[in-house]
């Protein structure tokens, strides 16, 4: 009985292991493939090959199906992500094509779904040379050729087109948007790029604008729509970017005097005079004045001056030779007139220099000598007369 | 210019040298102070030398420069014994010479000394002796000084032996001085012996400017040596400047012969044998006319008269030199030197016979031990 019992129990794992054998056999698989244009996948009697790369933008690959022995012979454009049976698909003993990414107008990517029983699906790769697309792709690029800017400032606007695809781009326009309200246009808007361009070529268009309103502005993108000989449309943008535009920037003069120190009356003295021109903007058209009061007894010879332009973050130094006259204390006084930006500015410096009486040097000498000689004189004396 | 040597013999004439020089400084006024500071300003080249054998009399010299003071080494002074000065001239004489040789060729000299002293009297007929050997040409006055009557016989001998032997030598003249006569303008003697020294300084440099002047009237060495050699050729000065209140010339002549402004006493209507008369001072008090009269009233009493008018800004200033044809006041002075002597003869003779009446107690004794 026992051994009837071990006998039974037997069987039926026999049975459990060809139960599970037969369904192993029913099982769907799938396999990644990258194709290129002529590649083809095998598996059991199914071949697939791509053709053809219909649309990239619409996401549309053309590829053939056959079956040896069989009169299946399906060319069919397959869409992006879309699944696809042949011969009722794997459930049924088919196979399921799908496209899941369409790389470029010669290369996409296909997911194989067949029962394991089919075998193993490969990549047969065409050994027929690739033909090179005729395939135009352009890159747009908008710049600012800087970053930072104030208020009256002008910037220059770059929007450069490249080609870099194999095939000419026909028909060729740019869609900037219109003037920022931070902006006002001064030429070269809207930019102008060739209609077409070939593999390769490039093309650029300037447009000038004057910064007008204060804040961090963010440039949007601008926009390169063609065609290629297909008449396929394709279009490409560029990044947008941020700028800054500071508030109007204006010169800012600082007049620093600086005497070499107090004058001898009847001697000279140097004025170190420095302009140094602290704000963002060039103090264009300087003038310097200068007056001194009292009016008499120092002159100043060289303190007067016109200059062209002091840049931004520049100073302009200069001595002026002074003659004191006069002793007295006297104020100097320096006015710089200048242009910054369209506004007339003026300022100011002054100093005070003092002219001493006149300095002999050695004049103590002058009452210690005449003591010195007459007590001379007087000892000569006292020995003539010392008996 | 003329070139004048004053040579103050014996401590009377460095002090009258010492007065010249602080005149040449500047007058009464001239302090110690004043001798370091200013030059001596003589009319013409006027050398001084102060002789002394006595060295502390040199070192009481003011004015008087080191090198214008000549010590004749023979210990302190030769004690107012002429015989000893004489010596003393005679071992030093080529030092005494050569010293006034230093200072040049003279025209003129004054040996300014006393009559009674020591040095003074005992060298300076040696001396004028020796300057009238070694400069031929030169003019030599002496200029002696008469002591108090009162200072003692010895004094009084030598000056009577002094003026001896003054007369005997080769100078031109003697100009005198009498102490006794001139103490009178002071009370104390040593005033008076100031005063005295700043009376002979003060004309001896008015006679020298004068004679070195060019003037209205001429007179020159020349005539002040014919002046001096007239008479006994034995004279005096008078001097007389006239103020705000009498600027007179003829008054001005009139009192620089007057007894009182004479350095000695005598007359000189009656005394004088010739006289100079040398008048300075502005041109608008010079009266030429009023001059000229009253030299020649003096010349009508006195013998020759000399005048001199030198113009220079001022008061009329009158100095007047007259030689005299007699002297009374020395024969005086003779008679009481010569009575002195006596007295000292007498004296000395009667203390010997008292010594030797002492002496003659103890003789025929021996000392006993």
């Amino acid at each position: 009985m026992r051994r009837m019992i071990y006998l039974a129990v037997f069987i039926l794992l026999i049975q459990a292991v060809h139960a599970i054998n037969s369904s192993d056999e029913d099982t769907v698989t799938f396999k990644d493939f990258t194709l290129n244009i002529g590649d083809r996948i095998d598996i059991g009697d199914y071949q697939a090959e791509l053709i053809e790369i219909q649309s990239v933008k619409d996401g549309l690959a053309v590829m053939q199906v056959s079956k040896v022995g069989s009169p299946l012979e399906d060319q069919r454009a397959f869409l992006l992500d879309s699944a696809n049976n042949i011969d009722g698909g794997a459930e049924d003993g088919g196979i399921t094509i799908t496209v899941t990414d369409i790389f470029d107008d010669q290369s996409v990517k296909v997911r194989v779904e067949y029962k394991e029983d089919l075998g193993t699906a490969r990549k047969h790769t065409s050994e027929r040379p690739r033909v090179i697309a005729d395939r135009p792709n352009l890159v747009v690029g908008k710049s600012f050729d800087k970053n930072q800017m104030s208020v009256g400032d002008e910037v220059k606007v770059t929007v450069t087109v490249k080609n870099i695809g194999t095939g000419q781009a026909l028909n060729i326009g740019t869609e900037d948007l219109p003037p920022l309200p931070e902006f006002s246009y001064i030429a070269g808007y809207p930019p102008k790029i060739k209609d077409t361009l070939d593999p390769g070529g490039a093309d650029s268009a300037v447009y000038v604008m004057s910064a007008v309103k204060e804040g961090s502005i963010r440039v949007p993108a601008i926009q390169v729509s063609y065609t290629d000989s297909k008449k396929n449309a394709k279009s490409n943008s560029s990044e947008p970017f941020n700028i800054l535009i500071n508030p109007e920037s204006k010169p800012d003069l600082v007049i620093k005097l600086d005497p070499s120190g107090p004058i001898a009356a009847g001697g000279k003295g140097m004025l170190n005079v420095s302009l140094s021109n602290t704000g963002k903007a060039s103090a264009t058209r300087v003038k310097i004045e200068a007056q001194i009061k009292p009016p008499d007894g120092l002159e100043a010879i060289g303190l007067e001056k016109s200059l062209f332009e002091i840049p931004p973050e520049q100073e302009v130094n200069y001595s002026a030779e002074l003659l004191g006259k006069k002793a007295g204390n006297y104020t100097v006084s320096l006015k710089a007139s200048f242009q910054g930006g369209d506004a007339a500015m003026i300022q100011e410096g002054k100093v005070e220099v003092v002219v001493q009486e006149q300095e002999y040097k050695y004049l103590y000498l002058l009452p210690i000598l005449p003591i010195i000689v007459i007590i001379a004189w007087m000892y000569r004396r006292y020995r003539e007369y010392k008996y | 210019m003329l070139n004048v040597l004053m040579l103050g013999v014996g401590q009377c004439g460095n002090r009258i040298l010492d007065a010249i020089n602080k005149e040449a400084l500047g007058g009464g006024g001239a302090s110690s102070l004043t001798k370091y500071c200013l030059r001596p300003k003589f009319p013409s080249r006027v050398e001084t030398l102060a002789v002394n054998t006595a060295i502390n009399d040199l070192k009481e010299l003011r004015f008087t420069t080191a090198k214008d003071r000549l010590h004749v080494p023979n210990l302190h002074g030769v004690g107012a014994n002429r015989n000893v000065g004489k010596q003393a001239f005679m071992d030093n004489r080529d030092m005494i010479m050569g010293e006034i040789e230093k200072r040049g060729d003279f025209d003129l000299a004054f040996v300014i000394t006393s009559t009674s002293g020591g040095t003074g009297s005992s060298f300076s007929p040696l001396l004028i002796n020796e300057l009238k050997r070694q400069y031929r040409n030169i003019t030599v006055i002496t200029i002696a000084v008469l002591p108090f009557r009162e200072e003692g016989s010895i004094y009084l001998q030598n000056a009577a032996f002094s003026m001896r032997e003054l007369m005997d030598v080769e100078a031109e003249g003697i100009i005198l001085a009498d102490n006794q006569y001139l103490k009178r303008f002071s009370g104390d003697i040593a005033s008076a012996y100031d005063k005295i020294n700043s009376m002979i300084a003060q004309r001896l440099l008015f006679l020298i400017e004068s004679l070195d002047s060019e003037m209205l009237s001429v007179t020159d060495l020349g005539d002040f040596k014919t002046v001096m050699n007239g008479g006994l050729r034995i004279g005096t000065m008078g001097f007389y400047q006239a103020d705000r209140k009498n600027p007179s010339v003829r008054d001005a002549i009139e009192n620089s012969l007057k007894p009182v402004n004479l350095l000695y006493p005598a007359n000189v209507t009656d005394d004088s044998a010739r006289a100079m008369i040398i008048i300075q001072g502005s041109r608008e008090y010079l009266d030429v006319d009023e001059i000229t009269k009253e030299v020649e009233r003096l010349s009508a009493s006195a013998g020759h008269v000399f005048k001199g008018i030198v113009v220079k800004k001022g008061h009329p200033k009158v100095l007047s030199v007259f030689t005299m044809a007699s002297a009374p006041e020395l024969e005086a002075i003779y008679a009481q030197a010569a009575r002195a002597m006596q007295d000292e003869k007498e004296k000395r003779l009667r203390a010997r016979k008292q010594m030797d009446d002492a002496f003659a107690h103890i003789e025929d004794l021996e000392e006993i031990y």
